[in-house]
């Protein structure tokens, strides 16, 4: 391992098989500590100092200094996590509500502010009831493992979100991953469930590479072989679709899909996640989705700010359009710098480095001394030819900002890669 | 170790991971995926093989694997 160190990653050491159960593997600690490794670890968990809106400070931990940066990472993709109404939402819930529900949504932890809440999200996502989880991830594999059971089948895209991969295990589901978005994969996959009770999952926007699913194509399929849709509209809730209500309704096809999710730490601004689907299945879900039932309900401050922000965010259409304006023009700037970009169809723009990690820390490093905050995302989470940077566009970017953001990444990254 | 040994190992760990298949039923210029694995039966046989044969390939370096004999000559290169 000594000589080719930088080629292992975190997928070579997930299996472990050290006599003690307290160690990881004994190899894990002699990569984690290595100095190359180190370094590109020092990129996890950098600290904000403020609210992560478009300009906003960092304690780095390339350098240990306190860094004023354009942020072009966080999720708040619409500002609204310091709104100033959603802000002073949260200041009466806190005086009202105090900081914790203090119990299980069955018990004792369900507020008239979670009943108005779920209420509204059902509207808005024109489904017939909604159920409220404490995190985003804890709904969708809450949701996966409450309504799957050992002798179905659960087929996802490839490139679906870890939630919904470790929903699916729980459940016990025979688990069957089609290539990602590819139309024949999937009739491949649904062939071999025929007959079964089946749930195919697909992504709205997919996190990694911002493109979007061929949602038509799929229903389509799904329809022939009576598979239900369940469709993660994470990265895509409030800004796709004529109302914001997400991809579904950008492709007209929000009454084939029998479960909507999303979260509420993106386009929101809070923390959570949401599921809405038919009203018996939702009563099912309290039942038997532990990460409802066993969790203490989302703290109702923050769903206090939330209820403020789907107000704000679907009164009219000005942040939305502001965010498109900017995805625009910001994505029109990279083609300029002949970057790859992917296959990108959303405010999720993706600067595809390649196969070279040492590469891409070293341009991450590069970009962050310069002042922007822009992540580095490595493999596994995508593939090891497709390294890359990825840009959370927001609608708070000011046009200066996208310019120096730009210059930025033309001389580190556009520059760095024709080298 | 011979190649016939590491398809042998592979095939073997092929059978503990996935449900309704017989060893002879295994063509090893399949890929798993044809007999119906997915991507996380796929790690398990892949961990498994390794450690049964005392090797340790980064998985950078296995993404463009098609096929199990494809796999068998990645392993040949470092037993």
């Amino acid at each position: 391992m000594e000589d080719d160190i930088l080629s292992y990653s975190l997928a070579d050491f997930q299996y472990n098989d050290n006599p003690d159960v307290l160690a990881p593997p004994e190899d894990f600690e002699k990569w984690i500590n290595n100095p190359r490794i180190s370094a590109s670890f020092s990129f996890f968990e950098q600290q904000l100092l403020t609210a992560p809106k478009a300009s906003t400070e960092i304690l780095s931990n390339i350098d240990h200094k306190k860094r004023k940066v354009i942020n072009l990472t966080s999720y708040n993709y619409l500002g609204l996590s310091s709104h100033p109404e959603v802000i002073q939402a949260v200041i009466e819930g806190v005086k009202k509500y105090g900081l914790s529900a203090s119990g299980a949504p069955l018990l004792s932890g369900t507020y008239d502010l979670h009943v108005k809440f779920a209420r509204m999200l059902a509207d808005f996502k024109q489904k017939e009831d909604c159920i409220l989880y404490s995190s985003g991830l804890g709904g969708n594999y809450g949701a996966i493992q409450g309504i799957l059971r050992k002798n179905d089948y659960f087929v996802l895209d490839e490139k679906c979100h870890k939630s919904l991969v470790d929903g699916g295990l729980l459940s016990g589901a025979r688990m069957l991953f089609f290539e990602h978005n590819n139309i024949r994969s999937l009739g491949m996959m649904l062939e071999k469930a025929k007959g079964k009770r089946t749930l195919v999952a697909v992504e709205g926007v997919y996190s990694m590479d911002g493109d979007l699913v061929k949602l038509p194509e799929i229903v389509k399929v799904c329809e022939s072989y009576n598979a239900r849709i369940y469709i993660d509209e994470a990265h895509s809730t409030l800004m796709f679709g004529e109302n914001g209500r997400g991809v579904a309704e950008h492709f007209g096809l929000e009454e084939k899909m029998g479960v909507s999710f999303g979260t509420l730490s993106k386009s929101f601004g809070g923390v959570g996640g949401f599921v809405c689907s038919n009203a018996k299945i939702i009563r099912y879900l309290k039942c038997y989705s532990s990460p409802f039932n066993f969790s203490c309900a989302p703290s109702p401050p923050v769903v206090a700010g939330l209820i403020k922000a789907l107000e704000v965010a679907t009164r009219d259409s000005n942040l939305r359009d502001k965010l498109w304006k900017n995805v625009k023009y910001f994505k029109k700037q990279l083609l300029d710098l002949n970057l790859d970009l992917g296959g990108t169809e959303s405010q999720v723009i993706p600067i595809i480095i390649g196969p070279s990690g040492e590469k891409l820390f070293k341009m991450a490093a590069e970009v962050q001394k310069r002042g922007l905050f822009l992540q580095p995302v490595d493999f596994p989470a995508v593939p090891a030819n497709a390294r890359r940077f990825r840009i959370s566009v927001s609608s708070q970017l000011t046009r200066e900002e996208i310019d120096q953001a730009c210059n930025i990444i033309e001389d580190v990254i556009a520059k760095g890669l024709k080298k | 170790m011979d190649k016939a040994k590491i398809i042998e190992v592979i095939k073997k760990h092929i059978l503990e991971n996935l449900e309704d298949l017989k060893e002879e039923d295994i063509d090893p210029k399949k890929s798993m995926k044809d007999y119906g694995a997915n991507s996380l039966d796929i790690i398990e046989v892949v961990s498994c093989s390794m450690r049964e044969l005392n090797i340790k390939i980064p998985r950078s370096e296995l993404t463009d694997i098609q096929n199990i004999d494809q796999l068998a000559d990645k392993f040949l290169q470092y037993v």
